[in-house]
């Protein structure tokens, strides 16, 4: 067991953890938080994205002593209370998410490109979000609701739909 | 995890190899980690130990300049590679090459030379680094050692590293910047994917370097070739130095014969 001290959404957690738990399980056993889920496994899917040391990762990769003294940012930060982020809410108008299961990993994942790149293109989105797969949306709804959020929303039926 | 290891955080690369010393094939090294703990995860490998070399001072170091070429340490991430601007500047193949190498998300975490010393034979940074005529730098009880990338991989997954030993730098030389090149690689799909066969083509004034990923038991480099050289000749050279398997995602047939297209359209492209 190893001590371990990090930063969450801005709150400080320190617990004892076993030294082959990942970051991933270690936030939704110990720590409560089920926003980042749980897809692959592997690094393919990016279902567990989050944000550490502002960096967008698989927490599935990483383990938990390895995150000792991280700034962690994970879905749970995005809305604030019963209001969604912008982000959040322009998912909600474009319909970007269905069954759901994607969606953390897509809105961290895209967090992260708009920190880095606050009026991405089409491809730079599509870039951006490579390695989340989504089986429901066909991806088009996530990148309108992109779009939308920077303010190049285009006009309807300029993407194709799949 | 579903396999028990204890962790150790390494605070010098003398702490890390006096680690694999002690605690021999039992110990793996962590860098990015993700090739480790997804192997770990397969039950593919079940160290009691993993050693974490990223506390090592200077590990995640990258620099460059034009008397000594580029140093890339054992913590550089893919991405920091890619993002570097001298790399851009000078070393454009690598970030041709690392652009198609796994997820964003995975090239934060996983290292430059964790996926060479993974050894996989479509690992997508092998190829330049051939072409650029990379050194491996070794550490060990004993210090350290340069081994020619050339010379690094001796069969699938496997290199010339020794019980004990691990990877602390790759440096690539200065008269190998100011190339270009280009990668092409044959996917499943046009997401990230490991690759079916990969070719990268490398020109430096009058001559131009191939090698190829996911086509033998390790990354092949083909060799050197003047730039007025037919591309018949070249070809022939191509198929003569690898040599792929038929698997679950393409035949060696079509492996040989999309080398032979990649070649030829990079060569329109490059040379």
């Amino acid at each position: 067991m190893m001590q371990v001290q990090l930063t969450v959404n801005g709150q400080v957690y320190e617990r004892e953890t076993t030294e082959y738990k990942t970051l991933l399980h270690f936030l939704r056993e110990d720590l409560g938080l089920t926003g980042t889920k749980e897809g692959c496994a592997a690094g393919e899917c990016g279902a567990c994205t989050l944000i550490l040391n502002g960096k967008a990762v698989n927490a599935c990769l990483v383990l938990a002593v390895e995150a000792n003294g991280a700034v962690i940012e994970t879905v749970e930060g995005q809305a604030d209370g019963n209001t969604l982020s912008d982000l959040q809410a322009a998912f909600a108008r474009h319909h970007a998410t269905q069954c759901g299961f994607c969606t953390p990993g897509l809105l961290m994942s895209i967090q992260d490109l708009l920190r880095r790149n606050p009026k991405p293109s089409v491809d730079e989105i599509k870039a951006g979000i490579e390695g989340n797969f989504c089986r429901c949306t066909g991806y088009v709804q996530v990148i309108e609701a992109v779009l939308d959020v920077t303010g190049q929303l285009p006009q309807k039926g300029a993407l194709k739909h799949v | 995890m579903n396999h028990v290891f204890q962790y150790r955080l390494a605070s010098s690369f003398q702490d890390a190899v006096a680690g694999l010393a002690e605690l021999g094939a039992d110990a793996r090294i962590l860098a990015g980690g993700t090739d480790l703990l997804v192997n770990i995860r397969a039950g593919l490998m079940a160290p009691t130990h993993v050693i974490d070399i990223k506390a090592v001072p200077g590990i995640d170091t990258l620099t460059y300049t034009p008397e000594t070429g580029l140093s890339i340490g054992a913590a550089v991430t893919v991405n920091a590679l890619m993002e570097n601007d001298a790399v851009q500047a000078h070393y454009p193949l690598l970030v041709q090459c690392a652009h198609q190498l796994a997820s964003h998300q995975v090239r934060n975490r996983a290292t430059v030379v964790g996926n060479i010393v993974n050894a996989s034979p479509c690992a997508d940074l092998a190829p330049p680094l051939l072409c650029l005529d990379a050194a491996i730098e070794i550490q060990s009880a004993d210090g350290a050692r340069q081994v020619s990338c050339r010379e690094f991989f001796v069969a699938a997954k496997q290199t010339v590293l020794r019980p004990g030993e691990l990877v602390s730098r790759i440096l690539v030389p200065a008269e190998t910047a100011d190339g270009q090149g280009g990668y092409k690689k044959l996917k499943r799909i046009q997401g990230h994917d490991l690759g079916i066969v990969g070719v990268a083509l490398w020109r430096q004034r009058d001559r131009v370097r191939v090698a190829v990923s996911s086509a033998a038991p390790t990354p092949v480099y083909v060799g050197e070739f003047a730039a007025d050289e037919p591309l018949a000749s070249v070809q022939e050279a191509l198929s003569a130095a690898i040599n792929p398997i038929d698997d679950v995602r393409c035949t060696r047939d079509y492996r040989l014969f999309m080398a032979g297209v990649y070649l030829r359209r990079l060569w329109q492209e490059v040379v």
